[in-house]
């Protein structure tokens, strides 16, 4: 049975996608005692649903492709669970990063990683991934780091960041609120902005979404791949969101704050719940002028 | 974009309203006091888990068997059992086996135990979660009976009862859109239609908020000991909603609406009318502990 799956699934192999046997031999086959305690699973496109259910729509939003999961057992010790998910490009895998990140403590494994009660996720290349025990000690947090670390090694290769995130000065906001996306429904998870996709994000478009360091506002920074793509998002977001600036841009909304945004090139930018319309059009005024 | 939209703005005037209606609208929410169309039971016990987070089985059953019987309008939770199920009945529970924040296995079998006490046979009763479409006792039960924790969800912003019916369809994606809009839907499937007899949504260490799709940190989970019990999964839901929402401000010391909004629990009612989700219109019977109840 299980080899008919696995030629079945082969039959199904993205051509940007690892194989079987590529993908696992990235996870080795014991660490500090753990060792893997049944062949690993791979689960491709929508056949992440029969691993995961409604989650399994993060990863798809990202563009993922496979996704291994392999299982450790020690005597008497908690099982250690590796999810690694070949998302296809790196800016996915940074994007499926980015959507989990302000979990807790950064450590220095893959691009970047951040390590909280028992789960250690990281992205490096194309691979976003999670190595995560029930019940955390000592002993555990070692075996789950240094399994990171091993997967980390064996995929080997960086992958670059994203463009945009080069783009936005660092010092603006706080690091763990960065998310990178290209759907409306990422978008929604982190700040709800509307049903429909307002800002007609798809995979062509790079979005950033931060908290401001200034006043905990959002700014939203979209790149488009053309002007004229820019100005019907532009178009389609104040016409929705605040009809009544009339095409000014900004608006005080029902909570007192504030909301501006501008078009700039190829770049729509957006600031939510501002504490002062000042604060907002300074800082939009400053990023047009850095923007490339 | 002719379509119009439900945007976040329309979030922040019934949050403003809401405010409103809060410091000068008593007199109009003691109307629709009168206008109650459905029950729930929120009970709750100071001593139902432990520091360490730990169920103690007894209070549990304890809990369980009072809500059933107050509920119910009966002398003891036997009798209420009588109501909701037959010795012919084939019944299925719906639990919710998720690693970090599983329903007890104590409670599941005081559920057995009570429903084999009314005459149901052992071979007619089935516990099952990721199974129930494979599972031969689900595939004829004449009766279900839904139990799970309250937990926020990456995807439909919390996963509660209505939620916990995604495992009687094959094909659980085709209820994915829109934040999970239309997880009323799944209560018209032939599979599960007319069958639900009661709903139990655990709040006993409810999780409230998460970042991405598998995320569970004790940091956002609280002590809240105690469930909410009905006949009606709407309801249920929320009044469980409500409580997770006032635990969010709490905790993040501002207005902090789910990620992503909630629109399944309101689309129940609204759209696909299995229940109702005002508040205003729900009667809720507290039983219990009372402190930092938070509705």
């Amino acid at each position: 049975m299980s080899s008919i799956l696995l030629l079945l699934s082969l039959a199904m192999t993205p051509s940007d996608t690892l194989n079987y046997s590529a993908m696992q031999r990235l996870v080795p086959g014991s660490i500090r005692g753990w060792q893997t305690s049944e062949p690993a699973r791979f689960y491709s496109g929508r056949e992440i649903f029969r691993y995961m259910n409604g989650a399994g729509e993060v990863y798809l939003a990202y563009g993922f492709n496979r996704l291994l999961v392999q299982r450790y057992a020690c005597p008497n010790r908690e099982e250690i669970l590796v999810e690694i998910f070949d998302m296809g490009l790196p800016r996915n895998a940074f994007g499926a990063y980015t959507n989990m990140q302000g979990r807790g403590p950064v450590v220095a494994i893959g691009q970047a990683a951040e390590y909280k009660s028992g789960l250690l996720s990281f992205w490096r290349g194309r691979f976003f991934v999670c190595v995560m025990i029930d019940n955390e000690n000592e002993e555990a947090t070692k075996a789950v780091l240094d399994l990171g670390s091993r997967i980390s090694e064996s995929i080997g290769e960086d992958g670059p960041t994203p463009s945009l995130v080069r783009v936005l000065p660092q010092e603006l906001f706080e690091p763990q609120t960065l998310r990178y996306f290209f759907r409306h429904e990422i978008l929604n998870i982190h700040f709800y902005v509307a049903d429909k996709n307002v800002f007609r994000l798809n995979e062509s478009t790079d979005a950033l979404l931060v908290q401001l360091k200034i006043d905990k506002s959002h700014l939203l920074l979209i790149q488009y791949p053309s002007s004229e793509e820019a100005a019907a998002a532009y178009a389609d977001f104040t016409t929705s969101y605040m009809p009544e600036a009339q095409g000014k841009g900004w608006i005080q909304t029902e909570n007192k704050k504030w909301t501006v945004c501008r078009m700039h090139q190829r770049y729509v930018l957006v600031v939510f719940d501002a504490v002062t319309q000042a604060d907002a059009q300074n800082l939009l005024a400053t990023l047009q002028r850095i923007l490339p | 974009m002719s379509e119009s939209s439900m945007t976040r703005r329309d979030f922040l005037r019934t949050t403003a309203a809401a405010a409103v209606v809060g410091t000068a609208g008593m007199s109009l929410l003691a109307q629709q006091d009168a206008q109650k169309k459905t029950k729930v039971i929120l009970i709750r016990h100071q001593y139902v888990v432990d520091k360490e987070g730990k169920v103690n089985p007894k209070i549990l059953e304890e809990m369980f068997d009072e809500s059933m019987a107050t509920f119910f309008g009966t002398k003891n939770a036997g009798d209420a059992w009588k109501k909701i199920v037959k010795p012919g009945d084939v019944v299925g529970i719906k639990t919710n086996v998720w690693r970090y924040l599983r329903t007890p296995q104590e409670l599941e079998q005081t559920m057995k135990t009570r429903i084999m006490a009314v005459g149901v046979q052992e071979k007619d009763i089935a516990i099952d979660d990721r199974g129930v479409l494979s599972d031969p006792v689900f595939a004829r039960a004449t009766a279900l009976i839904n139990v799970r924790p309250m937990r926020a969800h990456n995807w439909s912003g919390v996963g509660g009862c209505l939620k916990n019916y995604i495992m009687f369809t094959p094909s659980p994606p085709d209820y994915h859109p829109d934040s999970c809009i239309d997880l009323g839907a799944l209560w018209k499937l032939p599979v599960v239609e007319g069958k639900t007899r009661l709903n139990v949504l655990l709040m006993l260490t409810p999780q409230f908020h998460c970042l991405g799709p598998h995320h569970f940190d004790k940091q956002f989970t609280w002590a809240y000991n105690g469930f909410i019990l009905g006949t009606d999964p709407v309801a249920v839901d929320a009044v469980g909603l409500k409580i997770i929402e006032a635990q969010r401000k709490l905790f993040f010391k501002e207005e902090s609406p789910m990620r992503p909004p909630v629109r399944h629990i309101k689309a129940a009612e609204e759209k696909h009318g299995i229940g109702i989700a005002n508040l205003a219109a729900i009667e809720i019977v507290r039983l219990g502990w009372k402190e930092d109840s938070l509705i």
